[in-house]
């Protein structure tokens, strides 16, 4: 008997298996419910009682050994085998990836406006797309039957008493201002309409984001300075402004700013068309008559107020020449701007 | 509006480049929007010259063609063969040479060296029409004798190279609707740094001569505060001359007679409308200015019979109108080759008379665009005089009177102020008080008075925009510059504090959210077609539609995406997720409209695009409606009541997301009736969130921080057996009344309806977690919850376990 248990010992000292099936063999012949052991044990009450001491000893031993044995074969064959398993994985196959969207590009050079505006105190006002006459137009210094109005190609939903689909966001600033006591700082962002046949370079409808400040002693050089601060967020900071007078109703003076541009650095190319700038925006001292039509006092107050078509500036960043693209809605063009920030 | 460079150079010594004389007029307020090169003459006459005939013989094979020996000053005379009725010997004619190219049209032709029927022709003899300076095809040009053989045909007809600017001219700016005037606004600027000297131009003076004999009745006064006519009786009618006509041309107005030719010149010189009646027509030998019946024709000169309101301001004599005032003339009374004696008439009439009379008959002539933007009231004789002076070189005319002048009330120059102080202020920079005045004046704005503290000042009636203290101010700037202005060094802001969150910013965060989640934004045009609404009561439509497509503004956003997904499955593009943020707009009754913001979803196709490792899926209502609640949980909004609803004209079935009575959210399946009118053939599942309802329905207060419960939550499952009509929301719904403190989610992990089951039901796994803030559930407790639940599924829902 004690030889055979000695002899067991032996083997499983020197048991080596190659793979778990192995292992779980001498699992099995050794530690199972049939096996060796459970044999020896049956067998205790024939052994001679001086060696029963003995005996019990190296059938504890055994069965320990034989345990740690296929403990450490298995965790050692396991790990192997794991490691054998990752080797053939091709971490290279595509991922199960639900492919994020993007916003418009017109959403994201609209939201970029407002955030560079946001960061000097402005905030966003917004205001209704059909509106009367005295928002969009009267209130605004354009007088009843003035060639002015021929200047923004109207659609009208009803006519005496006129409503119209706004032409510019400038209709919600009067509304801010009737609604507001200055200091006013406030940009409307939003939609809007002109009579004009579709084509490559105009569309019946655009945004624009249209901006507003209204204090004591604000200046035709803070107008400029905001601007320029603008231009240089958009187009980098070494962006020069250019401003031209102009005219508009509500502004006096008004002018038209152009920026160097972006693409020549001012040298003349294609796109500035050989001048060196681009044309970007309208802008100009709030004109005395829109405050007093506003209820607000024009020798107290004064202010600035500028305005800029949001496809214009997408344009000219994202080098789009086609206004139609926008309202296309063609996956493969908004696919473009999944990374624009 | 076109101004010639060479005009320009009449009134002002310029020293510019054209250039950089543009960029000057762009910085000063008359933006030049194109500079062109011209010649009045397309070719420039480059390869004509001035020929003798020395012979003419007939052609030995053509009955109609002569052979010629012509001298261009050449050693060898030039054998020419020529068709004209006209050709003799010893005429002076018009000579191209071979090689020379001749634009009777666009294209024009190469004069070749050929043979005509056998004989040698080296080069052409032309009419007027051949080389671009007239119409006429009666026969070649005949010159006077005194023309010089050989001289460049060029030089002959005095033809001369311009530049002519095309300046955008903004509506304000009237007073520089005239070459005359853009000279002074250039010498207004130019005079601050150069010694420039600005000449009027020569005019006839009436000193002396007595008044018109002629009567003139204005019978409304306030739409003619003047009218003043000078009465030729004797002039005669023909060719303008080359110098007169290059000029027109060059701006592109082309040559009619003399006296139309003086008429238009002076208004572009000056920039004030004058109109020539044929004396010999106007009957009773009085004018009136009035209004005619409404309803009276009228032929103006485009042969166009127009019918008139009362409004229109007619220039009529005894036995009817005219000419439409400051707008047309008439096609009976006009100035032609038999005419030998004009009125010529200068008036000054109402912006908006003219305007709306402009408008109503659709017309804008240049009389017309100065009239209605303001001419100026005292130039009315002004223009007379030079017209007087041009007619004189030109018609022969005989100037033997004064003009009638018909001005009962005097239209008054302007009286501003302006203090100093107020133009620093709003300019943000000092300009000093010496450059203020010098501008002013180079203006010919008069200084009356002179304070420490500014100036009282007379500007000129003819600036119409300049009759403020601010208009004043744009004056300096714009002549100073606005580019010498420069910035503060620290920036101004006014404070203004806004505690919540503005809508516009709520609006990014959906978005973004969208886009995270695979969405693409797009943007649809609101103007749409009315024939996808069945319903058009309440459609919003357009008085002056751009086009059928465009004539009323979107009431539902489907349509647009449903045009978004056909358009992008054309190009094979199946897998779509969309949005749009935007607003609908209904009529809700007389003049009164509604705007509402929505945020609409569009899907169709496949969740993912195909995958080794997954089942290709496609979207559907489960899948949508998952993204419509991630945006509900993002904005904070929770209790809302789900209701199915029947299907509709354009969905199949509807899930509405409510508040209360306040629609929140609605999902639903496009109906294919619905997208085959838009050529959509895939299955299209499409959610709307109700934006301005959301923003009223989210929670006003911050979020109030609650301790985490530290006892374990305990799971129980319960498969039941349900009726097919019963919905997760009322088992749901019944779990919360029956265990309100306790109990925390329910959820459905296994629908099974298939068969083994009995008819009419389905089996419904369900699981229920519990959990307590102050102690460790004991099994006793939610065994009781549970049979409690049971009981009531089994008693208000009719279930069983299974």
């Amino acid at each position: 008997m004690l030889d055979t248990v000695k002899q067991l010992l032996k083997e499983t000292a020197n048991f080596e298996a190659k793979n778990l099936e192995e292992v779980e063999a001498f699992r099995i012949r050794i530690l199972g419910s049939k096996g060796e052991l459970k044999k020896l044990f049956a067998e205790f009450k024939n052994v001679a009682a001086e060696d029963k001491k003995e005996y019990g000893a190296l059938l504890n031993q055994l069965k320990n050994e034989a345990q740690a044995k296929v403990d450490e074969l298995k965790k050692s064959l396991q790990s192997k085998e794991k490691a054998a398993k990752f080797e053939d994985i091709d971490l290279s196959r595509p991922a199960s990836y639900r492919s994020i969207g993007t916003r418009h590009p017109i959403s994201i050079t609209k939201s970029q406006i407002i955030e560079i505006f946001s960061r000097i105190g402005f905030d966003v006002s917004e205001g209704p797309e059909i509106e009367d006459d005295w928002h969009n137009f009267t209130a605004l210094n354009f007088p009843p039957e003035h060639p002015a109005r021929d200047m923004q190609d109207t659609f009208f939903v009803e006519k005496d008493p006129d409503l119209a689909l706004r032409t510019h966001t400038s209709s919600v600033q009067v509304r801010v201002m009737e609604n507001n006591k200055p200091p006013i700082r406030t940009i409307s962002p939003g939609r809007v309409y002109r009579n004009e046949a579709i084509s490559a370079r105009a569309h019946c409808f655009f945004h624009q984001v249209e901006g507003l400040y209204i204090d004591k002693n604000v200046s035709f050089a803070d107008l400029k300075q905001t601007l320029l601060y603008f231009a240089r967020e958009v187009f980098g900071e070494e962006t020069k402004i250019r401003l031209r007078p102009s005219y508009f109703p509500f502004t006096e003076p008004s002018a038209e700013m152009d920026v160097s541009c972006s693409i020549c650095s001012g040298k003349g190319c294609n796109v500035c068309k050989y001048t060196g700038y681009l044309e970007i925006l309208g802008c100009g001292m709030v004109d005395p008559n829109v405050l007093e039509n506003c209820g607000i006092d024009s020798e107290e107050y004064t202010g600035f107020a500028f305005g800029m078509g949001v496809e214009r500036i997408a344009q000219l960043k994202y080098n789009i020449n086609d206004l139609r693209l926008y309202s296309e809605n063609d996956k493969a063009f908004l696919d473009q701007f999944k990374s624009a920030l | 509006m076109k101004v010639s460079y060479n005009w320009l150079k009449d009134y002002l010594s310029l020293k510019h480049k054209p250039v950089d004389l543009a960029e000057i007029m762009t910085d000063i307020g008359l933006e030049v929007e194109g500079i062109e090169k011209v010649e009045s003459v397309k070719g420039g006459l480059e390869g004509i010259v001035i020929g003798q005939i020395k012979e003419v013989t007939n052609h030995p094979n053509a009955d109609r063609l002569k052979l010629t020996k012509v001298d261009v000053g050449h050693a060898d005379l030039l054998h020419i063969v020529c068709g004209a009725p006209n050709v003799a010997e010893n005429q002076k004619v018009v000579v191209a040479l071979v090689g020379t190219t001749l634009y009777p049209d666009e294209k024009g032709f190469k004069i070749k060296r050929s043979k005509i029927r056998g004989e040698v022709s080296e080069g052409m003899l032309c009419a007027e029409d051949e080389i671009g300076l007239g119409k006429s095809h009666d026969g070649i040009m005949e010159l006077e004798e005194a023309a010089t053989v050989g001289q460049a045909a060029a030089d002959y007809f005095q033809l001369e190279s311009d530049v002519v600017f095309e300046i955008g001219l903004t509506p304000n700016r009237v007073d520089a609707a005239s070459h005359w005037g853009v000279a002074r606004d250039l010498a207004a600027f130019l005079k601050l740094e150069d010694d420039i000297e600005l000449s009027k131009p020569d005019v006839l003076s009436f000193e002396g001569k007595t008044p018109t004999d002629f009567s003139i009745e204005v019978k409304d006064e306030k739409a003619c505060p003047r009218y003043a006519a000078l009465k030729i009786e004797e002039l005669s009618v023909k060719d303008s001359p080359n110098w007169l006509k290059n000029r027109l041309l060059a701006i592109g107005l082309n040559p009619i007679n003399n006296v139309v030719d003086v008429t238009n010149y002076v208004m572009h010189e000056i920039g004030q409308p004058l109109h020539a009646f044929d004396l010999a027509k106007i009957q009773g030998d009085q004018v009136i200015v009035k209004g005619l019946k409404t309803g009276s024709k009228f032929t103006t000169l485009d042969e166009v019979e127009r019918e008139l309101s009362d409004e229109d301001l007619m220039i009529c004599h005894t036995a009817g109108g005219m000419c439409i005032a400051g707008v047309f003339g008439g096609i009976e009374s006009g100035v032609s080759e038999t005419t030998s004696g004009i009125l010529l008439e200068s008036a000054y009439f109402d912006p908006v008379s003219i305007r709306k009379t402009a408008k109503r008959h659709g017309l804008n002539t240049d009389a017309s665009f100065r009239y209605e933007r303001g001419a100026d009231p005292n130039s009315c004789i002004i223009a007379l005089q030079r017209a007087a002076y041009l007619l004189q070189k030109v018609a022969d005319a005989k100037i033997t009177s004064a003009p009638v002048d018909h001005y009962p009330e005097a239209i008054e120059d302007f009286l501003v102020e302006l203090r100093y102080q107020k133009l620093n202020q709003l300019v943000g920079q000092q300009i000093s008080k010496q450059t203020v005045k010098t501008i002013l004046q180079n203006l010919e704005i008069k200084i009356l008075n002179e304070t420490k503290e500014g100036l009282r000042l007379q500007v000129p009636a003819f600036r119409v925009d300049v009759q403020r203290e601010v208009d004043l101010i744009e004056e300096v700037l714009r002549i100073y510059g606005y580019n010498r202005v420069s910035m503060p060094e620290s920036m101004k802001s006014a404070l203004i504090v806004r505690p919540k969150k503005q809508a516009y910013e709520l609006e990014e965060l959906i978005s973004n959210q969208l886009s995270s989640r695979g969405f693409s934004e797009v943007f649809k045009n609101s103007l749409t077609n009315p024939a996808y609404y069945a319903e058009a009561d309440d459609l919003v439509s357009m008085v002056n539609p751009l086009s059928r497509e465009t004539e009323v503004m979107r009431k539902s956003m489907l349509e647009g995406g449903l045009e978004v997904i056909a358009f992008n499955q054309n190009r094979k593009r199946h897998n779509l997720k969309l949005f749009e943020l935007g607003k609908v707009y209904r009529k809700v009754s007389e003049a009164k409209f509604q705007e509402e913001k929505r945020f609409a979803l569009w899907t169709c196709g496949q969740q993912a695009d195909e995958g080794w490792n997954q089942e290709s899926r496609a979207v559907d209502f489960f899948w949508l409606k998952e993204e419509v609640l991630g945006l509900l949980e993002r904005l904070g909004v929770k209790r809302w009541k789900g209701v199915t609803q029947e299907g509709t004209a354009d969905f199949e079935f509807l899930y509405s997301l409510r508040k209360g009575k306040i629609e929140l959210a609605k999902i639903g399946l496009v109906k294919a009736s619905k997208r085959a009118a838009f050529h959509v053939d895939q299955e299209v599942y499409y959610a709307e969130l109700n934006w301005d309802a959301v923003m009223t329905v989210m929670p006003k207060e911050e979020i109030t921080h609650q301790a985490v419960s530290k006892f374990p939550m305990v799971r129980r499952d319960l498969a039941l057996l349900l009726d097919k009509q019963i919905s997760f929301e009322q088992i749901r719904k019944l779990a919360r009344q029956t265990e309100q403190h306790l109990l925390q989610t329910v959820n459905l992990f296994d629908v099974y309806e298939g068969k083994n089951l009995p008819e009419g039901k389905k089996s419904y796994g369900l699981s229920f977690t519990f959990q307590d803030q102050q102690k460790t559930l004991k099994d006793q407790q939610i065994d009781k919850m549970m049979s409690r639940l049971v009981e009531n599924l089994k008693k208000e829902l009719n279930a069983s376990l299974r």
